[in-house]
């Protein structure tokens, strides 16, 4: 009896401190933060802010980023930067507009056809990181010049207008008033987020992020999970670039590039939550939402234009800042822990 | 050297440091002398870390005194050398040498010619021939640590009073390096400095050292000289009491797994070998003998060049590592850090991060429960401690990390199990308890063959020893002719 109730109260216990744990500042500070600026902001703005619109502006503005930022948690759980996102998502939109208006393709193969394009541009990064073995940080960097280019010559450099009401519907339809837009990212943040957090294949992509050598000598095909990585992530920001182009309702071909910024200080963000500094899905899009929070908070109590710049810029910066430190320190205890746990075991 | 000691260089009475509830120094007494090697030795967490922590003012001690001042009152250098020496990688050992040295006037002319005879004098005094052009990253470990001496020992001449503190010098070197660096250590405490050695390997501390000071649990457990110390002795008081030793009951040969015929690649040449069920077999040599290459060439994970190995009559292929795994090969790398593991994920992770191809597909759900089911299993198996498995493989201590690394392995229930040094920077426990789970592996029939630079371990644990010189085989060794001298002097070329 008095061993069960032991079992029982340490099984409590447990429970507490594993409670304690997921509550904490240290693993969910953005959601403390989200907390307290929302207050904030009701307070100042108080007409403006706390109200559904706003929650619904907010939600659609930022499922571009949110999908765009989802795919670039793949690479950089697997080791890899792609700095090319922010064209790779110009890319798709312009090329989904080239192909309906200029091309007169149906729907259907105009976007299957910019899809395949993506997909051929996260194959050209992952063979030029692992065949050619230049760091994926210049390959992506090249790439994304390369397809600057490419963004011009398709477009020449003008907006494509008339892209028919089919299109626009993909982003733009609501269900319980909400668009199209937002369940797509839903359904994208669900799909990666199994793959990488419940199957073998997220673990090998984590491990290779890990220690690329090791994990090869465990047998995982640590070139493949690269190539495939960087693949996931190009077809990812290809769907943002046609969700976008489709809520504009036109194939702008300077929308790119800005997107970048925003993806990577939500994913390194969302390093820092839930997960104890690896990149992952849920972290990711709650740090996009508490940045767009603060932005559109700061806008609203009439902050000037340049503020998402740098809102965006000085989280990035905080975020890596945060983890460095947060690893070092967990070093330096761990020397600590060691010796403890050894002077226990003798 | 031994009993006719310089005068006293540091002295360190009741030196205690706590951390939170557990006391890491319990009232250490240590004396260091001119002309003295003092070893002290100790398993992770016996509080040798700390140590040095409170000698280089890292931390400050909560009781006790370091004296650092000689019997005739003028003061003592303390020098250290930590584990990663400090050294630019990319510059040579000349511009290593001066870095630090003008930051009065950073922008004055560099002496090249001057900086280069220095150096060349600083690193030919302490016995090595090494190209000071040449970048660090170039020289191999052991002549980077000394390169690193050199730095901490110079301007000594204008200031007699130093001690050179080296901790875990020798982690990262393998057998002939130890010794290189063994002579130096001496030689520095012939010149007249004090040397403080910290290390976990016993028979280098016996090798080099004059006095022993053995740590437990942050308290002096023995203080001796070398002359009353021998290696028993030793594992007696690190580990607290007599560690058996190894029974390695004859179980007979099986059936034969691995066959391997005229492998080339990396050092070795035409290599040659038949290892059958249930047994242990070693690779001895020096470094660059090819004792180091033989596993990664077997396993397929290195190139070779010609050359075929079987297990089991079917021919296992270079660079194709999920078939070796197919197959029932297992490689635990010498490096851990580098191959072995993935240090930012957890020990569960780790353990399972082989998958056994054909069994799970890299679609298939994780299981987190059965894992850590799993996990708990292998920990009780392998005694490692904590038993936390969802804990990151760095916050283990070495001896645990390289138990789990086993246990991956182990688990695919290899029929071949490849190790490279598999109880390197581990202590005297874990390294009897890494032993008993090969010789387990062995006499459930698998084939083990083991690359070591530690003879005493080959010696202990196998039925017969490879001794490789220049990339060949050039001894056999087995039964009774398998004894430590016979390995070592079969590795020296002639």
């Amino acid at each position: 009896m008095s061993v069960a109730s032991t079992a029982h109260h340490e099984q409590t216990d447990s429970v507490w401190r594993d409670l304690r744990q997921l509550l904490s500042f240290r693993n969910i500070s953005a959601i403390y933060i989200w907390v307290a600026m929302v207050i904030l902001f009701s307070v100042l703005a108080p007409e403006t802010f706390p109200t559904l619109d706003t929650v619904r502006i907010v939600l659609t503005d930022q499922a571009v980023t949110a999908v765009l930022a989802i795919g670039l948690v793949i690479p950089l759980a697997a080791g890899a930067f792609d700095l090319s996102i922010g064209s790779q998502l110009g890319l798709g939109a312009i090329l989904v507009a080239w192909l309906l208006r200029t091309q007169g393709l149906g729907l259907v193969p105009a976007i299957i056809g910019t899809l395949a394009i993506g997909a051929c541009v996260g194959l050209a990064n992952g063979l030029l990181v692992t065949k050619a073995k230049i760091s994926s940080f210049i390959t992506t960097l090249g790439m994304s010049s390369v397809l600057l280019a490419l963004i011009s010559w398709v477009s020449q450099d003008s907006q494509i207008l008339n892209l028919g009401s089919g299109f626009q519907q993909i982003a733009n339809r609501q269900i319980l008033s909400i668009p199209m837009s937002v369940y797509i990212m839903v359904v994208l943040a669900i799909c990666v987020w199994y793959i990488l957090d419940n199957t073998y294949l997220g673990r090998a992509v984590y491990a290779t992020g890990g220690n690329a050598e090791a994990a090869r000598l465990a047998g995982i095909g640590t070139d493949r999970v690269i190539i495939v990585s960087l693949i996931s992530c190009s077809l990812l920001a290809t769907v943002a670039g046609i969700v976008l182009s489709s809520s504009l309702a036109t194939g702008d071909p300077t929308v790119g590039p800005p997107y970048m910024l925003p993806a990577f200080a939500a994913a390194f963000l969302g390093s820092t939550q839930f997960r104890n500094g690896r990149f992952n899905i849920l972290g990711t899009i709650v740090a996009v939402y508490v940045l767009a929070t603060g932005v559109k908070g700061l806008q609203l109590i009439g902050a000037p234009v340049w503020i998402p710049e740098l809102f965006n810029g000085v989280a990035l910066l905080i975020a890596v800042a945060v983890t460095r430190r947060r690893s070092s320190r967990k070093r330096a205890r761990s020397a600590e822990t060691t010796s403890l746990t050894a002077d226990q075991a003798a | 050297m031994t009993g006719a000691h310089g005068r006293t260089l540091v002295r360190v009475e009741g030196l205690t440091k706590a951390f939170g509830a557990t006391t890491a120094l319990g009232g250490v007494d240590l004396t260091i002398h001119a002309g003295e090697v003092v070893a002290v030795v100790g398993h992770n967490g016996s509080g040798k870390s700390t140590l040095v922590k409170l000698l280089a003012g890292f931390h400050s001690p909560d009781g006790g005194t370091v004296d650092t001042r000689t019997s005739g009152g003028s003061p003592t250098e303390l020098r250290f050398i930590h584990q990663d020496l400090g050294l630019v990688g990319s510059l040579s050992t000349v511009e290593n040498l001066a870095l630090g040295t003008n930051t009065v006037r950073p922008w004055r002319r560099l002496r090249r010619s001057d900086e280069r005879r220095e150096a060349r004098e600083l690193v030919r005094r302490l016995g090595v021939d090494a190209d000071v052009d040449a970048p660090i990253e170039m020289l191999s470990p052991a002549e980077r640590t000394i390169v690193a001496i050199a730095r901490a020992l110079r301007g000594w001449d204008e200031l007699p009073e130093v001690v050179l503190v080296l901790d875990e010098p020798t982690a990262a070197l393998h057998g002939a390096e130890v010794d290189q660096l063994m002579d130096v250590v001496r030689r520095v405490a012939e010149h007249g400095a004090g040397v403080l050695f910290i290390s976990h390997r016993l028979d280098e501390v016996l090798d080099v050292a004059d006095t022993i000071v053995a740590l437990r649990n942050g308290r002096v457990v023995g203080n001796l000289l070398r002359s009353e110390a021998d290696y028993a002795r030793l594992v007696e008081l690190v580990a607290g009491h007599a560690v058996e030793e190894l029974d390695r009951r004859d179980t007979g040969r099986g059936t034969e797994v691995l066959r391997v015929r005229g492998l080339s690649g990396g050092a070795i040449r035409l290599f040659d070998a038949s290892v059958h069920a249930g047994e242990i077999v070693g690779l001895a040599g020096i470094l660059g003998s090819g004792r180091d290459d033989v596993c990664a060439a077997v396993f397929g994970a290195a190139h070779r060049t010609s050359g075929a190995v079987a297990v089991h009559g079917r021919e296992v292929a270079a660079g194709d590592i999920r078939d070796s795994i197919r197959q029932g090969v297992a490689f635990v790398p010498g490096d851990r850090h580098r191959h072995g593991a993935v240090m930012t994920m957890t020990a569960v992770e780790n353990l399972v991060s082989v998958l056994i191809p054909g069994a799970t597909s890299p679609w298939h759900r994780v299981r987190r429960r059965s894992e850590l089911r799993e996990a708990a299993r292998w920990f009780d198996a392998c005694g490692v401690l904590p038993a936390q498995p969802e804990m990151e493989l760095t916050q283990f201590s070495g001896g645990n990390q390289q138990k789990i690394v086993l246990a991956k392995w182990l688990r695919t229930q290899p029929q071949l199990l490849l190790l490279e040094e598999p109880t390197q920077g581990v202590d005297v426990g874990a390294r009897a308890a890494i032993h008993r789970l090969i010789v387990d592996a062995a006499e459930r029939g698998a084939a083990v063959l083991v690359a070591s630079s530690e003879t005493k371990e080959l010696a202990q644990l196998c039925d017969r020893v490879l001794v490789l010189a220049d990339g060949v085989v050039v001894e056999e060794l087995s039964g009774s002719e398998l004894t430590e001298n016979r390995i070592l002097h079969a590795s020296v070329p002639a």
